[in-house]
């Protein structure tokens, strides 16, 4: 299982890009900051092969299906769609500061899917449930969801401690933090994107549950969680495009909201119901 | 979406729901509310029972009251959907005049309010004649957008071009797609149904159970479950459940179909998809009849459920006369055999497949009885070797007539998202006026959403437009 070992590597990479990113926050030395994306981007590079090998390997096995039907499997996805996100957001916007408040995001999800001792990493079988063409778009639009709306939750806290910074002080760290506004845009960008993403998780969530077990809608409790994720971007969003509303309030919300999105996500956990397939 | 243009309906039930404070607050009571739900289980769950047993009466009392084990099909929660669906409604109707207002209006192209307070990158000089220059600049801008208009007012001329236009409805689509689904899931919950069956190989039915009546609920066609196979991987996961169905219409076969899970089968406009499936006893038993307790005189047979078998000895007949799975839910698979001697009575008792741990089990005296003894009938004992066991398939049965505008209202909706969130309405001008020995450009313009989008989109303008200006030079 050659993919498990360079995903542990992954792991140890991920942890190194947010030292290094953090490093040049605190030193104001912006070589850390180009190591630290380097590493980044080998680190992503190494996490794709590993997850298309994963693949292969499932094939080979003679249980072939895409590597997005277990615990394991949807961390490791979850860290791959928040560095990409992340990436493409450090490449359009030109700075690196964000990684110092996303990249652990990423670490921590690895972390937990390699060291917990109950997650298992071995491929396993798809039980009949998970025989759909819909597992595919599914989990990625979720996880992409999930992505951006971590983004946001780091663009929130940046938005906190920006709050703090004044001239006094003279805190590098702070100084390096964007402007606010172009925090608040750059979250509400992420928001939008999350929103439609998470949309369309749900969306086709239901097209599949219809095919499955006859019902679009089900009130399951992970159902009911991204329904009430749902329900407060909406609320960001109307906030923000019709009422005008920025800045500490959009960020409050923002960082509940990613708190609904773990709720849907590890809350299953604690919850039964039907998705209960992704805790093991 | 455009301003509130409520002056001429000042009612205050009007004025109540077309406020957008209202539709957050909507949304984060929807949002803590629906939270109830997921900790609290619901029914028809099993746990559902089990967590109502765990509570004081006046709490039972209290959630039974407030629907609390069921809530999402209470009175209260879609009531607040329905404040929700009508502050969507009233909100889109208080703003829509405003937005058409916008979106017919016509700027005229000679406005020089939009050049004020320009960047400076977004003028240049340009040398040359200013009407060759206008042409020119015409010609660039025509490549790059479709509806130009032009005008020449002194020694200046302008062009205004336009796009987008319709993005202004975009938030129109969405909040429409939402109401599309509602109604949607509302059809489904009038005029549909959810039912289940379940049907032992070989059988067939023409009724299923509904979830929510007791009265079961004719189908007007059968169905039969020819076979149903379970496949299994290595480590013992299911792989596969497959039934194969077949269904008459007046006694008259006409489909046949294989039902696997995630790949329903719709029949008449009613959805069967594979659900659950599980083992029933058939009416086959195996017996081993022992004669004088001679293990040299033991036969093995077959026998099914109601057929007389003449015993080894031909001292009568015996035939099984009931056979159970689990008897009284404890015993275990069980099998009532009767015996009518030659001359003389009938004898019945229970045999026992695990008759060795029900000994165990159970004390001496209750075994005792003659009901639960193999060897009533001299001289024979009689074993229950097994069952033959069957299995049945459990369906799903529905159907939603409201299933299609469900997916109509979600497409709109990523649609409508698409339009809302990654387009904008603009107007980019640009000017080309008389300078000494040349003309300044400038290039200028508005939206309603995105400034960063738009002063990236001008500063473009002005990078492309200066180079194949002076190029040409």
């Amino acid at each position: 299982m050659i993919n498990t070992i360079i995903l542990s590597y992954v792991t140890f990479g991920y942890f190194g890009a947010f030292i290094l990113y953090l490093l040049m926050m605190v030193m104001g030395r912006a070589t850390f900051g180009r190591l630290a994306s380097l590493l980044s981007v080998v680190g992503l590079g190494a996490q794709s092969l590993a997850i298309i090998l994963r693949w292969v390997e499932s094939y080979q096995l003679g249980i072939g299906h895409a590597p997005f039907s277990n615990l394991y499997e949807s961390l490791i996805f979850f860290s791959w769609t928040i560095t990409l996100l992340y990436l493409i957001v450090e490449w359009r916007t030109k700075n690196r500061t964000l990684g110092v408040f996303v990249m652990p995001l990423a670490f921590l999800a690895m972390a937990y899917a390699s060291f917990s001792p109950n997650i298992a990493s071995r491929i396993q079988p798809l039980i009949p449930a998970l025989k759909s063409n819909w597992l595919i778009t599914h989990v990625i639009t979720c996880f992409f969801a999930y992505a951006a709306f971590g983004i946001s939750f780091g663009l929130s806290l940046m938005y906190f401690l920006k709050l703090v910074d004044n001239e006094k002080r003279n805190n590098t760290f702070l100084k390096l933090i964007p402007r606010k506004g172009i925090l608040d845009d750059l979250n509400y960008q992420m928001v939008a994107i999350g929103f439609l993403m998470l949309t369309l998780g749900i969306i086709t969530g239901s097209v599949w549950a219809y095919s499955a077990w006859g019902r679009y809608w089900g009130w399951d409790p992970k159902e009911t969680w991204s329904l009430i994720t749902w329900f407060i971007y909406a609320a960001v969003l109307h906030s923000r495009m019709v009422r005008g509303w920025t800045g500490k309030k959009i960020a409050i919300m923002s960082i509940i909201g990613f708190f609904c999105v773990l709720i849907t996500y590890f809350g299953v956990n604690y919850l039964a119901g039907l998705h209960s397939y992704a805790t093991t | 979406m455009a301003k509130s243009t409520s002056k001429t309906k000042s009612n205050s039930v009007w004025r109540f729901f077309s406020s957008v404070k209202l539709t957050i607050v909507l949304l984060i009571i929807l949002a803590i509310t629906s939270i109830l739900g997921t900790i609290i289980p619901q029914m028809p769950q099993r746990e559902s029972v089990e967590f109502a047993r765990g509570l004081s009466p006046g709490m039972f009392k209290l959630f039974s009251f407030i629907n609390l084990f069921d809530m999402y099909h209470s009175l209260w929660f879609r009531l607040i959907i329905g404040c929700l669906a009508l502050n969507l409604i009233i909100c889109s109707i208080d703003r829509f005049p405003a937005t058409l207002k916008q979106f017919r209006f016509r700027p005229g192209a000679d406005r020089n309010k939009p050049f004020q307070d320009l960047p400076l990158n977004q003028t240049f000089f340009v040398e040359g004649n200013v009407e060759d220059t206008a042409n020119q600049v015409a010609r660039f801008i025509k490549g790059r957008y479709k509806k130009i208009k032009r005008k020449h007012a002194g020694d200046r001329y302008y062009f205004l071009s336009e796009k987008g236009k319709y993005s202004r409805f975009g938030v129109y689509l969405v909040h429409l797609s939402v109401l599309i689904i509602v109604i949607g899931g509302l059809i489904g919950s009038f005029f549909g149904f959810d039912g289940y069956i379940n049907i032992v190989e070989g059988e067939q039915i023409d009724a299923i159970k509904l979830r929510k009546q007791t009265t079961p609920l004719k189908l007007g066609f059968e169905v039969r479950c020819d076979k149903f196979t379970v496949d299994f991987y290595e480590n013992g996961a299911p792989r596969e459940y497959r039934s194969e169905l077949s269904f008459f219409v007046n006694g008259k076969e006409v489909e046949k179909e294989n039902l696997l899970v995630n790949h329903p089968i719709k029949f008449r406009g009613i959805t069967f998809y594979q659900s659950s499936y599980g083992k029933t006893p058939g009416n086959k038993v195996r017996l081993k009849i022992v004669r004088h307790a001679n293990e040299h005189e033991s036969i093995g047979m077959e026998a099914e459920q109601g057929n007389s078998f003449p015993l080894p000895g031909k001292e009568g007949q015996f035939q099984v006369l009931k056979v159970d799975a689990n008897l009284r839910g404890m015993m275990g698979p069980a099998a009532l055999i009767s015996i009518h001697a030659e001359q003389g009575d009938e004898t019945r008792f229970w045999i026992f497949q695990n008759w060795e741990t029900l000994q165990n089990r159970f004390p001496k005296q209750m075994l005792q009885s003659p009901m639960l003894n193999s060897s009533a009938f001299k001289p024979y004992t009689f074993y229950l070797e097994g069952l033959e066991s069957k299995f049945y398939t459990g369906l799903q049965v529905n159907r939603d007539p409201g299933v299609s505008l469900v997916w109509i209202g979600s497409f709109l909706m990523i649609g409508g998202f698409f339009v809302t969130f990654f387009m904008s309405h603009r107007r980019i001008w640009v000017r080309v006026s008389n300078a000494k020995r040349g003309s300044t450009i400038s290039i200028a313009g508005t939206s309603n959403k995105d400034p960063v989008g738009l002063e990236r989109e001008l500063a473009h303008l002005s990078i492309n437009l200066n180079g194949y200006l002076n190029k040409r030079k």
